[in-house]
This record gives structure tokens, sequence and C-alpha cells, in this order.
């Protein structure tokens, strides 16, 4: 079988860039990640754009680059999940043949730029339902699942915080990262309420930015010469959409479907993973995704995460960018956990921060509000 | 207080909201019009497929057990149960500002579906599996949102 390779990875500057719109974000990750691949834009077979904001995202970042017919455009949009998603399309047209290099990209300017243009919710049936009751979207929404996990397994505010907390300790060692003071669990239970159960520490950092994942065929990497990160699982569902009263059950995700899909596509079990990047928009969000997706039993997350599980040094680090929480969202995350599974592989950290002889990643991306899962192992051929 | 109680003994109170409600209409339109015109009356409607018996809501042009078309409204007894809630400290509206700290629940009717609304009580007075009813706010000439209140 044919597996996309990872042959460049890239972010554009993150944080605040009030002198630039999503475009200028998507672009700039773009040549950066294809100058980390030694390609150019002459090189681009096609583009694959999540999040942007714009309704025509692909080719509005095809003509931006100039890009010379190119063959793959896809902008599925599935929120968060959209770039996961697109590794098994970039797959199944690489496997026949359709494209060598495609970009996958991502921008946004969630920080400072103009709010979102929310038209579409509004024109949505549910929206006369879900509106009127207030509820602060998502972290309302994200919280309701997180109170129902808490009534049915006992989970508890001082194991949600230790995600957090144990995710700032990676992001203290990235000088990218927004935060990086390091915090306590009482820290995390002392910040500003925001939905209840969640805390302001329980939440995801708003950021503008944009990342870039160049994948390549197998042809295509052995001309370049990189490190062969192979794209070795994919799989991809949802749950519901837009209203988290559409979700059959709040404490299972559409994970607990994906993870085992591309384990088994990838060959592996959960057992094989040696670094976890698995979207953090909030702290929930990767307790119950570390659960679906087998790396502990249904209702034990929160057990699990106890003691530095996740943090370095760890059993299963994870998010060792400092992730969502601590590092950036510019709100599709999911670009930013391929980036970082890539770069672990690749091994091109050192000290704590590297994950000593990492060979198989899981990137999980989450859209939505916990709506669509989207799972991917990446492993390193020439390990 | 308006309200149709008298009417009819098993609709709920509607009470009006139109002059101090300061968040989002619901707009009737489509498969929601029949919806919106009974929670004037104090009734909270939801949808029950004759072909196969599926209930639900939000309301839809299309039966999502069979695919039946327009599938028929039928009154729900307005009573449920807690299946989860927050208590929302930030506001997630513009108008809702001066109401925090609120409840907001996620109902399971009696009937099935499930349903998103504002519960009326205090926020330490609510926990997982209570038992609700609804009540009405009328917020415009066209609608009133199903409220919950501890039953």
């Amino acid at each position: 079988m044919a597996e996309p390779i990872v042959a460049g990875v890239a972010e554009s500057d993150l944080g605040e860039t009030p002198d630039r719109n999503w475009l200028d974000n998507a672009g700039i990750a773009t040549v950066r990640a294809l100058e980390d691949a030694d390609l150019t834009l002459e090189d681009v077979d096609g583009v694959a754009v999540g999040g942007g904001d714009d309704y025509m995202p692909a080719l509005v970042l095809a003509e931006y680059l100039d890009l010379e017919e190119p063959s793959l455009l896809e902008g599925t949009e599935i929120g968060g999940s959209s770039f996961e998603n697109f590794c098994g399309h970039v797959g199944d047209a690489m496997a026949r043949g359709r494209a060598d290099v495609v970009v996958i990209a991502y921008g946004s300017t969630s920080k400072t730029g103009p709010g979102r243009d929310r038209s579409l919710e509004v024109t949505h049936p549910v929206d006369g339902f879900v509106r009127p009751t207030g509820l602060f979207r998502p972290p309302g929404a994200y919280a309701m699942a997180a109170r129902r996990h808490m009534h049915e397994y006992g989970t508890t505010e001082e194991q949600l915080a230790e995600i957090a907390v144990a995710t700032r300790e990676w992001a203290s060692m990235n000088p990218k990262a927004a935060q990086r003071e390091p915090i306590t669990v009482e820290d995390v239970l002392e910040s500003r309420q925001i939905a209840e159960p969640f805390n302001l520490l329980d939440c995801c950092l708003v950021s503008d930015g944009g990342g870039a994942v160049v994948l390549v065929s197998e042809e295509k990497a052995r001309e370049l010469g990189v490190p062969e990160i192979a794209v070795a699982g994919v799989a991809s569902t949802s749950t519901h959409r837009q209203d988290i009263s559409e979700m059959p059950d709040m404490t299972t995700t559409g994970a607990a479907v994906t993870g085992p899909k591309a384990f088994d596509e990838a060959g592996i079990s959960p057992d094989d993973v040696d670094v976890a990047q698995l979207y953090d928009s909030f702290s929930y969000t990767a307790l119950v995704t570390l659960e679906d997706l087998g790396f502990c039993e249904k209702g034990e997350g929160g057990e699990f995460v106890e003691g530095g599980t996740t943090a370095p040094g760890g059993e299963l680090p994870m998010n060792t960018q400092g992730g969502g929480l601590s590092y950036c969202h510019p709100g599709h995350f999911g670009v930013f956990v391929l980036i970082e599974a890539a770069r672990q592989l690749r091994g091109d950290y050192t000290g704590d921060r590297q994950v000593d002889g990492a060979e198989v990643a899981v990137a999980h991306g989450t859209g939505g509000v916990l709506s669509s899962s989207s799972t991917v192992v990446l492993r390193r051929e020439d390990a | 207080m308006t309200g149709d109680a008298d009417e009819s003994a098993s609709s709920a109170t509607v009470e009006d909201r139109r002059e101090e409600w300061k968040g989002p209409v619901p707009v009737p339109s489509g498969a929601n019009t029949e919806f919106w015109a009974a929670t004037l009356e104090g009734e909270l409607l939801y949808q029950h497929c004759e072909e196969c018996g599926t209930a639900q809501l939000y309301p839809r042009a299309v039966c999502t057990g069979c695919g039946a078309v327009d599938p028929p409204f039928e009154r729900s007894e307005g009573v449920g149960s807690v299946y989860t809630y927050t208590v929302c400290h930030v506001p997630g509206e513009p108008g809702f500002g001066d109401r925090t700290p609120y409840v907001v629940a996620a109902v399971d009717l009696a009937e099935g579906p499930r349903l998103l609304a504002l519960v009326d009580c205090a926020p330490d007075a609510i926990e997982v599996g209570d038992s609700l009813e609804v009540r009405f706010w009328q917020v415009s000439d066209e609608a009133a949102v199903p409220v919950f209140v501890p039953a």
C-alpha cells in the first residue's frame, strides 16, 4: 500500500498577527513547510485547506500561491479534525498517481481578526433551540460533556486539571508556546470560572496563526531523501454537528471508532504508541480521547492522567509542544498535532523535549463540539 | 403572566418576558413553524414518526429513523430529567450578561428526545438525574422558549 510521507512541517508566526489575514498565515506556513521539505511552490500538485475563512478555501489558497494546474483541491470542512481527515484523501489520490506533493494548510486570525461570520449558524434549524439558552459555546458544550463523565465515572476536576498541568510542563520547553510558566492543580482550580466544571486553565488559548504539512508520495520521498515519516493509518467519523444535545453519548466520542480503525490499518495497538498528540480544546477533550483511543479503559481516564502520566518523562508523552491549552489554538488545532507528531518522530528536539526513540505517533483531531474525530498514525519507516 | 393553564390542565405556564428579554429570538420557519406556534400555548411538541416510531427534536422535514417526510408532531408531557448541565459564568450571547451565573441543561424528555434548555434554578440546586418540568418564557410575538424548573 502506498503511504504518504510527511516531508515537511511548519507554523506561521503564532500568537498575534494583526497585520496578517488567515490566508497570509496559511501561505506563510505553506512556504515554510515546503522549505522544510526542500521543495518549492513549483513542486506542489495540490492543496487541502481546512478552516479558512472563505467558502472555497482550497481555490483561494491555490490562487494566492499562484499554483499552476493543481490536480488535488480539498476543502472538506469537518472542523479541527479536517487536517487528519485530509491525510486519508491525499493518500488515496497519491495511490492513484494523481499527486506527488500536496500541502495541507491552515491559517486564522482568531485572536485579532474580526469576529467570525455566523450567518451559517443563524440559518441552521437547531439554532432557534440552542442560542436562546445562552450556552457559551464551545466551552459550555464541552463542559456539559465533562460533567456527564464526572457523573458516570467519578472523574474529578483535579484529574482534569492534571492534564493542563502536564501540558504546561511541555510548553515550558517550547519557545513558541504562548504560556510557559509552570502551573499546579490548585492554579487550575482557582482560575476564573468559565462554564462549570471548567475554569479558565481547562480551556484552550485563542491565537492567530497557521500551520502546514507537506505530504509526498513514497517515490518523491526517496528522491528527496527525507526521513520516512509515513501516514500508516487514517480514519474519520462524526457523531453530530451543531448541538451537543444531539451527541448520542457525551462520554464517548468518535475516537472510539476512528482509533481502532486507524491502529488496525497501521498494524499497531495503543501499546505501540510512543507519543500522542491529542486535540486539547479543553482538558476534557484530551481525557476522553485517551480513553476512546484505548490508552486506558473507558471511565479510567481521570485515574490514568494522575501523577504526570502525560508529562515529560511520563508513561505516555502527550501534547509535547504544549497543546492547545498552552502553545497556541487558532481555532482549528488539528494541523498542529500533525506537525508536532512528525517533529517528534524526526527527532527534531534535544533534552527532555524529545521523546526518546519515538517511532510511532498518534495525531488525533477533534472538530465541532466533540462532533468529528479523525485519527492518524504516523510511523518512522527507517527506524 | 399570560398563559392558558385554565383552558387546558396539562399546558405549561407561559410567562410574558417580551419586554425584558435581551437574548436571541427564535424565528419560526419550515419544519419549526408548528413547534414555535405551540409554545405560545404552553405546549412542548416533538416529532413522532407514525411509520417507525422515532421520536425527534429539533423538528426536521425528514424522520431520522426511516426517512418519512414531515413526521407529525405530538405533544410532550413536558417532563424530563437532567442528562447533564453546566453553569455559565461567561455569557454565551449578547443580552445574557446580567444573567450570569445561569444553568443550561441537556434535558432527556420522558418521550425520548434530548433538548438543550435554560433551567430556572440556583446554580447549586441542580444535579444530574434531577427531574424537571417545562415552563415557557414568551420572548417575541412568535415564540416562547422552553425553560425548565425542578419538578
